[in-house]
C-alpha cells in the first residue's frame, strides 16, 4: 500500500502582498473593464457587483485550497502528527489555519455586505467608490494575514521535504546516541546515502531508505542522536527520534559503542537505553553494538560487559556489527526482520481479520459416519492399465515435454503428421506428390468424379437434342427498332448533358434558372422545338415581333446617316476609346492583363460574397414597425 | 529519493557549478539594464505600480545615503547646553510650563463657552430630496407615487416598528441600516467601533433628522460606556455626540470623530 500522505503536492502559499497581486490582477483580467456613466443604472450596479462578487469569490476559493490542502493534524496519522507538532509547533499551525479561516469568513461578510449596498447605488460614482471600499476592506484583511501566510508557505517547503514515511509497513528503526553509527549501517543496508560525519548530530532529521528482504519491502529509518535526559529538555532533532519511537510499529536497532569513540561511555549510553526503554514495548528490539573493528564485547571491562549482557534477560537479542569492515552488519539486518516478521504474523493471527483470509483456504474434510471405507473410485479398466504400463502412468508424455527432450524452443519441430488417421499406419509419413502422369492429383481427390463426369455428359446431350442451343432466326420487328432507336437517343442526349454539365465551371457563380432562362436565344427555342418535332416557324416570328431591337444608327437608312452626318460636319469628332486597352502595349499584353485579373476575381466569384451592391435587408423587424400594442387602436402610426 | 534538506547536501557534496560566482556577478551587474529595459517598456495599470514602488524604494535609498553621510560627516558634539535646563538648585521648580498649561485651559473653556456647535465638520455640502429618496410607485397600475425609499445610510433605533405599508411614507431600507460607528477620539487618537444610539442632528434638515438619515456631517450620539470617560465630577460617561466625517453612502461604513 502506498503511503497516503502526500505532503509534496500541497500548492504554494503566496505572500500576503502577492495574494493581493494575484486576486486582484485576476479580477481585472476576468471582469469586463468598460462603463460609462451613461449606461443604464442597472447595468452599471451590475457591473460592480460582478467585480466585487468575482474579488471575493476568488479570494474565498484561493483560502478555501490553502485550508483543504493542509493536512489536518486530527485527521493524520499519529506519527505524523506529532512530529510535526515537534517540528512546527502544533499550536501555531491551528492558529494559522485558524486565521486563515477567520480571513476567508470576513472576507465573504464583507462581499455579501456590500453587493447588498450596491443594490441601492445611484450613481456611477456612487457604485464605484463601494466597490473600492469593498475591495479595500478585503486586501485589508488579507494585509492582516502576512505572518500566518508566509508561516504556513514555510512549513508547506518542509513538509514537502520531509521523507515520505509510511508509518504501516515493515520498518526497522535506528537509534542511540549521536556518532555511534547509525548513519553507518543505514548507508550499508540501503541505498539512501545519508551524510556521514566524524561528529555528533550529523543527522539533524529523520532520513528513510529501503531495501528488499524475503521478495518484501522494509523501510529503515534514521535517526538523530537522543541524548540521556529528560523529555522536556529534548530539543526540535531529538524529538524527531523520539515520535519515531513512539508511533512507529516497528523493529528497533539500539546502537551502542563499544570502544566510547563517539565521546559517551558504555554506561552513559545503557542508562540511555533503560531511560527509553518504555518506547521499545510491544516491539521487537536489538542492541547492536557497533564499531567491532575497534572494540568488541570481549575487549571491555567485565562490569560493562555484565550490564551490557543483562539485556538478555528482557528478551533483547545482542547482535555485533563493524560497518567498516562490513562485517555482521546483513546478520543484523536479518535478524531484526525476523524478529519483526514472526510478531507480524503473530499480531495477524491473534486479530479476527485472519478469520476471513482462512476461511478462503480451508478444506472442507466429511467427517466419517461409520467404519466403512469408501475410498475414492477408479475404473477397472485404468487399474488395468497401470498394471500393464508399469511405472509413470499418471504422468503421460506432452508435446511440452517432447519439445524439452528435442531442444527447447525453436529448435523442436512439432511432428503434425504423428496422429494422422490413415488405413495403415505405414503411409503416415509418405510423401503425396502434387502430380502424377501429368494429372493433378487434386483433381482426383474425389472418388465419384467420373460418375459425376458422365452425369453431365447425359444430360448435356439431353438438352441439345430438346434443341435448346439452336440459334433461332431474328425476330426484329417494328417495335424493337423504335424502341432500340428511342434508347438511343436518350443515350446520345444524356451523354450530351453529361459533356455539358463537364464543361461548366463548377467554381463559377452559377446562374439561376430564372437567367438562364433569359439568356437562351430565340434560336436555341426553335432549335429545342424542333427536336420535339414541332414547328419552329410560328415562334420565331412571334418571337422576333415581341424583341425586336430598338432603332439604333446602325439598323437606319444609311442615306438618311450621311445626311445627318454631312449636316453636322463642322462638330468634333469624339473618337471613343476602349478604356480596356489604354495603356497597354499589344493584344497580347491584354490577354495577359485579363488573366490575371479574372485570377483574382475567381476566389471572390467562387466564394460568391454579397456585395455592396447586393441587395439586403438588414434589419428584417425593424422595431418601429413591429412594437406596441395591437389590440386598441389603429397601427397606422407604425 | 530526495529528503530533507537535500539541495544544501548536493551543493556541500558536489560544489556549485564552476561559473557560478561569475554568472551571478554577471546577473547582478545586468539587472539595471534589464529592470530600465523593463521600466522603459512597462505602461498601464503595472506602469503605476511599479513606479509607486520604485518611488518608495529611491526615497529609502535617500534616506540610507543621508543616514550615511550623517555618520561620516563630521558633527559637533551634543555639548551645547539644551533648551530649558536648569541648574540643580532650581529643579523642583516648574512654575513656567505650568503657567502655560493654565493659559491653554483659559483658552480651551473660553472656545467651549463661544459656540456649542464648534465642530470639525462646519459646513456640509446640500442634498437634494430627489437624491435622497427613491419614488416607488404604488397602486395596482402603479400610478400612485407618494412612498418614498431613502437611499441613504440610516440609523432606526430598537423599539422601531414599521407602519402598515399603507400608511408608510418613508421607507428605510434594511440593508442601509446602521448601528455601528467608527469613532476617533481626537485627543487619544484612537478609533473605537461604538454603538450609536441616536441621530442629534442632521444639518440638511429636520425632516432627515427625523428619518435618522446619516450623511457627512451628521451629529450622531455614541455609546462611549466602553471608553470609560468620566466627568469632571466623577460620573461615568456613555451617550457623547460625534459628528460623521465620510461619506457613508459611498463607504459602507460610518467614520465619525467625537466631539469632545
Amino acid at each position: 500500500m502506498a503511503s497516503i500522505y502526500n505532503f509534496k503536492k500541497i500548492a504554494p502559499v503566496p505572500e500576503a502582498n502577492d495574494f493581493l497581486d494575484i486576486v486582484l490582477n485576476k479580477t481585472q483580467r476576468k471582469t469586463p473593464t468598460v462603463v460609462h456613466p451613461g449606461y443604464k443604472i442597472t447595468r452599471i450596479r451590475q457591473f460592480y457587483m460582478r467585480k466585487v462578487k468575482f474579488t471575493q469569490e476568488t479570494f474565498d476559493e484561493k483560502l478555501r485550497q490553502i485550508l483543504e490542502e493542509f493536512p489536518v493534524l486530527d485527521s493524520v496519522h499519529p506519527f505524523y502528527a506529532d512530529l510535526m507538532n515537534v517540528l512546527y509547533d502544533k499550536d501555531h499551525y491551528k492558529l494559522a489555519l485558524g486565521q486563515i479561516n477567520t480571513a476567508r469568513h470576513l472576507i465573504d461578510s464583507i462581499g455579501k455586505d456590500y453587493v447588498r449596498l450596491l443594490k441601492f447605488g445611484d450613481s456611477l460614482y456612487r457604485c464605484k467608490q463601494l466597490k473600492r471600499a469593498a475591495l479595500g476592506r478585503m486586501a485589508t484583511v488579507m494585509k492582516r494575514q502576512k505572518d500566518s501566510l508566509s508561516y504556513l508557505e514555510q512549513v508547506r517547503q518542509h513538509l514537502a521535504r520531509l521523507p515520505t514515511i509510511d508509518p504501516n509497513t515493515r520498518t526497522l528503526i535506528v537509534c542511540g546516541y549521536p556518532n555511534v553509527g547509525k548513519s553507518s549501517f543505514m548507508n550499508k543496508v540501503t541505498r539512501a546515502d545519508v551524510d556521514v560525519q566524524p561528529y555528533a548530530f550529523t543527522t539533524k532529521s529523520l532520513f528513510v531508505g529501503h531495501m528488499d528482504y524475503k521478495y518484501l519491502r522494509w523501510q529503515v529509518i534514521d535517526t538523530p542522536g537522543i541524548l540521556d535526559h529528560p523529555l522536556e529538555e529534548r530539543n526540535t532533532i531529538e524529538m524527531q527520534s523520539i515520535t519515531a519511537l513512539a508511533h512507529l510499529r516497528a523493529a528497533v536497532l539500539f546502537f551502542i559503542d563499544l570502544s566510547e569513540q563517539c565521546g559517551y561511555t558504555i554506561q552513559d549510553q545503557m542508562s540511555l537505553f533503560h531511560s527509553i526503554k518504555p518506547l521499545f514495548a510491544n516491539k521487537p528490539t536489538l542492541l547492536v553494538t557497533s564499531k567491532t573493528d575497534v572494540c568488541t564485547l570481549n575487549d571491555v571491562k567485565p562490569e560493562e560487559r555484565q550490564m551490557v549482557e543483562a539485556v538478555r534477560s528482557e528478551s533483547i537479542e545482542l547482535s555485533q556489527l563493524s560497518s567498516y569492515h562490513d562485517t555482521g552488519i546483513i546478520e543484523t539486518r536479518n535478524l531484526a526482520c525476523d524478529k519483526l516478521l514472526q510478531q507480524r504474523v503473530d499480531m495477524k493471527l491473534k486479530g479476527h481479520k485472519v478469520s476471513g483470509v482462512l476461511n478462503k483456504i480451508n478444506v472442507a474434510q466429511p467427517g466419517k459416519r461409520d467404519t466403512v471405507e469408501r475410498p475414492a473410485f477408479i475404473p477397472e479398466s485404468v487399474l488395468k492399465r497401470r498394471q500393464q504400463s508399469g511405472e509413470d502412468q499418471m504422468h503421460r508424455m506432452l508435446e511440452r515435454d517432447l519439445e524439452v527432450e528435442g531442444g527447447g524452443a525453436g529448435v523442436f519441430n512439432v511432428d503434425l503428421k504423428k496422429r494422422y488417421v490413415l488405413a495403415s499406419d505405414e503411409w503416415k509419413y509418405d510423401v503425396i506428390p502434387e502430380i502424377i502422369d501429368g494429372k493433378n492429383v487434386a483433381d482426383f481427390i474425389d472418388p465419384d468424379i467420373e460418375e459425376k463426369l458422365a452425369e453431365l455428359e447425359r444430360e448435356e446431350e439431353k438438352l441439345a437434342a430438346e434443341g435448346l442451343y439452336d440459334s433461332s432466326e431474328e425476330t426484329t420487328d417494328e417495335e424493337d427498332v423504335r424502341i432500340r432507336d428511342i434508347a438511343r437517343r436518350i443515350r446520345e442526349r444524356k451523354q450530351i448533358i453529361a459533356q455539358e454539365s463537364r464543361i461548366k465551371d463548377v467554381n463559377r457563380s452559377k446562374l439561376t434558372t430564372k437567367d438562364k432562362a433569359m439568356i437562351s436565344s430565340t434560336g436555341d427555342f426553335s432549335e429545342h422545338l424542333q427536336r420535339l418535332g414541332l414547328d419552329p416557324t410560328l415562334a420565331d416570328e412571334t418571337a422576333s415581333r415581341i424583341g425586336r431591337k430598338r432603332g439604333r444608327s446602325e439598323s437606319r437608312d444609311p442615306a438618311v446617316k450621311l445626311a445627318r452626318s454631312s449636316s453636322v460636319a463642322a462638330r468634333a469628332v469624339s473618337v471613343i476609346r476602349d478604356r480596356s486597352v489604354m495603356g497597354l502595349k499589344d493584344a497580347r499584353q491584354k490577354l495577359a492583363t485579363e488573366k490575371s485579373k479574372n485570377m483574382s476575381m475567381r476566389r471572390m466569384n467562387r466564394m460568391a460574397r454579397a456585395g455592396e451592391a447586393d441587395r439586403a435587408i438588414m434589419n428584417k423587424m425593424p422595431k418601429h414597425l413591429f412594437s406596441g400594442k395591437r389590440s386598441i387602436g389603429s397601427n397606422d402610426r407604425r | 529519493m530526495p529528503q530533507n534538506e537535500y539541495i544544501e547536501e548536493a551543493i556541500r557534496r558536489h560544489g556549485r557549478r564552476m561559473d557560478h560566482a561569475e554568472r551571478k556577478r554577471k546577473k547582478e551587474a545586468r539587472k539595471v539594464h534589464k529592470n530600465s529595459e523593463f521600466a522603459q517598456k512597462v505602461h498601464g495599470l503595472k506602469a503605476k505600480l511599479y513606479n509607486k514602488k520604485r518611488h518608495s524604494e529611491k526615497i529609502q535609498m535617500k534616506k540610507t545615503l543621508k543616514v550615511h553621510d550623517e555618520k561620516n560627516a563630521k558633527q559637533k558634539t551634543d555639548d551645547a547646553v539644551p533648551e530649558g535646563a536648569v541648574p540643580a538648585y532650581l529643579l523642583d521648580r516648574e512654575g513656567q510650563q505650568r503657567a502655560k498649561v493654565l493659559s491653554n485651559m483659559l483658552k480651551q473653556k473660553r472656545k467651549e463657552k463661544a459656540g456649542k456647535w464648534n465642530v470639525p465638520l462646519p459646513k456640509v455640502r446640500g442634498i437634494a430630496e430627489d437624491e435622497m429618496f427613491k419614488v416607488v410607485k404604488t397602486g395596482k397600475s402603479k400610478s400612485k407615487s407618494w412612498k418614498r425609499m431613502v437611499t441613504k445610510p440610516t440609523f432606526v433605533g430598537d423599539g422601531f416598528t414599521r407602519k402598515p405599508p399603507k400608511y408608510e411614507r418613508f421607507i428605510r431600507p434594511m440593508a442601509l441600516r446602521y448601528k455601528k460607528a467608527n469613532v476617533t477620539h481626537p485627543e487619544l487618537k484612537a478609533t473605537f467601533q461604538l454603538p450609536i444610539i441616536g441621530v442629534k442632528k442632521n444639518p440638511q434638515s429636520p425632516m432627515y433628522t427625523q428619518l435618522g438619515v446619516l450623511t457627512k456631517g451628521t451629529i450622531i450620539e455614541v455609546n462611549v460606556a466602553e471608553l470609560g470617560l468620566v466627568t469632571t465630577g466623577g460620573k461615568v460617561l456613555w451617550g457623547k455626540y460625534a459628528q460623521i466625517t465620510n461619506n457613508p453612502e459611498n463607504d459602507g461604513c460610518i467614520n465619525a470623530l467625537l466631539l469632545v
